[in-house]
């Protein structure tokens, strides 16, 4: 089984996969316990617009990806702030907004390929050395904010308002978390894919909650079933050569069984 | 200067939503190591002022001022703890052990990077014993009762050792035997830890002898600023519980 880390490729794709793992359960659980699930798939929609631009106009699609999630954010958390729309509604918009906007600059590109392929449901094979660089600079420097202001994340997602109250910067942490996420999703992308992401923010914490455990074992299952189920996907992607994102979902959703049925009352 | 100033100092506070006058022509103050229940019917506007007063809503027009500073320029927000109507209502899994939840009270407090210090502890601590739920503090928040709830939410809020505790009736799905605990534990932390406590409550006659002053909230204030002379206990309670059950009754008809 071991063989696989012969491979350079996997090696890099290991690593980032680690990284990922990291960076989606800590963000996810506060996304989570926020009732702000959706976000993630809207904004993993957004950053495809990021890599068709950059498959297209040959930027670097990864760095495309981050600038273009995280206005994404932005202007979620405009529009959910200044218009009186439903906030999963304007999610909504915004998820299938963006496809539509990515796969038109695809199509009119002549991109339409296996490239765009490997960035839908991801590949152990498209990592690159740049990328670890670029996923570990920027995975840190999420973490470190993550974790930095966990506390304040915490309580907001506890009650936002009397967060406030009690002179917690909500509006400017509600901003700071949603550009994170962003940026993690983005980063994402190479090794999940951006149409699985949302599911590697999500299903770990849900999973950890059925535990019933209190904030920091929560926060440690759902990182700990996060890195189970990427080191447990990659393996497969590389045993039967499939899209490492699908394994990895399918191996989280697993947990997540597994997780509802021990805990069952 | 610290018992001259009062601790929030309302003028002429009006607010409307929707075209309708939920507050109109509001002037109060309230003072340190007051005890002050609120009472009104339902709609006539307690909730919405006690939301004005935290600065959670804009008055339409008027002002108020925190400790002598405008809304907008207060940051002294540790010095008051505020209890929602919402509290007793907690999503069953929510990951929190009661002593998770009362840490957050210090959360505004704590320096960047710093993990809890010594002295947050020591603040968790007594909040926790103040409120009676030391012995639950591993216990998780989901899993207790409402009443345990209660205390777990006024604990949260005093961890951060306010000077003012504006509690918003958060009494749902709380037992009456509870709710008496409750209420002797208030006017103790009122009486001995001199803290301020303002309460929107329909049980004014369970309270009656705790209280300073009373506030009837029904769009415009009416304040009782010595009941006890003014009327005895009894008198009062059943002068301002009756009044309250009435407006209430009235309310629901429509």
């Amino acid at each position: 089984m071991l063989e696989m880390f012969e491979y350079d490729f996997m090696q890099r794709a290991f690593l980032a996969g680690m990284i990922i793992a990291v960076l989606a359960s800590v963000s996810g659980t506060f996304i989570v316990l926020r009732r702000y699930s959706m976000i993630s798939e809207t904004l993993a929609h957004s950053a495809l617009v990021g890599v068709a631009v950059g498959l297209v106009a040959g930027f670097n699609p990864l760095w495309m990806a981050v600038i273009v999630s995280i206005l994404a954010a932005w202007l979620i958390e405009y529009l959910r702030a200044h218009f009186s729309l439903y906030s999963d509604a304007v999610l909504a918009i915004l998820l299938s907004g963006s496809l539509a906007i990515a796969v038109i600059i695809v199509s009119l590109g002549g991109a339409f390929n296996n490239s765009l392929f490997s960035y839908l449901f991801g590949s152990i094979l498209s990592v690159s050395s740049d990328d670890v660089v670029t996923i570990s600079i920027f995975g840190s420097l999420c973490l470190g904010v993550l974790l930095l202001f966990s506390k304040d994340f915490y309580f907001i997602a506890y009650d936002e308002e009397v967060a406030k109250t009690s002179g917690i910067k909500v509006k400017l942490l509600n901003f700071l978390l949603v550009s994170i996420v962003a940026v993690i999703i983005a980063l994402s992308i190479r090794v999940v894919g951006s149409l699985l992401i949302g599911a590697l923010m999500v299903i770990p914490t849900v999973s950890a909650l059925q535990y019933r455990q209190g904030f920091t074992k929560t926060l440690f299952i759902s990182l700990a079933f996060a890195l189970l189920s990427v080191a447990s996907g990659m393996t497969l992607s590389f045993h039967f050569s499939l899209p490492s994102g699908a394994t990895i979902v399918l191996s989280v959703l697993v947990i997540f069984i597994i997780s509802l049925v021990v805990n069952k009352k | 200067m610290k018992f001259t100033l009062p601790i929030f100092d309302v003028k002429n506070l009006c607010f409307s939503a929707g075209g309708q006058d939920v507050l109109s022509d509001i002037s109060l103050e309230i003072f340190n190591a007051e005890y002050i229940a609120i009472i009104g019917p339902n709609g006539g506007g307690k909730t919405t002022l006690i939301r004005v007063l935290l600065g959670l809503e804009k008055p339409t027009k008027g002002e108020v001022k925190i400790f002598g500073k405008r809304i907008k320029d207060f940051k002294e927000w540790y010095k008051i703890g505020y209890v929602p109507q919402r509290a007793t209502h907690v999503d069953a899994n929510f990951p929190g052990t009661v002593e998770d939840v009362v840490n957050m009270g210090r959360t505004s407090q704590r320096k960047l990077f710093s993990k809890l210090s010594q002295e947050d502890r020591a603040c968790v601590l007594d909040a926790m014993k103040k409120m009676d739920v030391y012995d639950l503090k591993d216990k998780m928040i989901g899993t207790l009762s409402g009443g345990q709830r209660q205390r777990v939410m006024c604990a949260r809020a005093l961890a951060s050792k306010p000077e003012i505790l504006i509690l918003d009736e958060p009494n749902t799905g709380v037992d009456m035997v509870s709710q008496k605990r409750f209420y002797a534990l208030l006017r103790q932390l009122n009486k001995e830890d001199k803290i301020t406590i303002v309460f929107i409550t329909h049980d004014i006659g369970v309270i009656a002898d705790d209280i300073a002053r009373l506030f009837t909230i029904n769009q415009k204030a009416i304040i009782c600023n010595n009941p006890k002379e003014a009327l005895s206990c009894e008198e009062m309670s059943e002068l301002y519980g009756m009044e309250a059950h009435l407006l209430h009754n009235h309310k629901h008809e429509h």
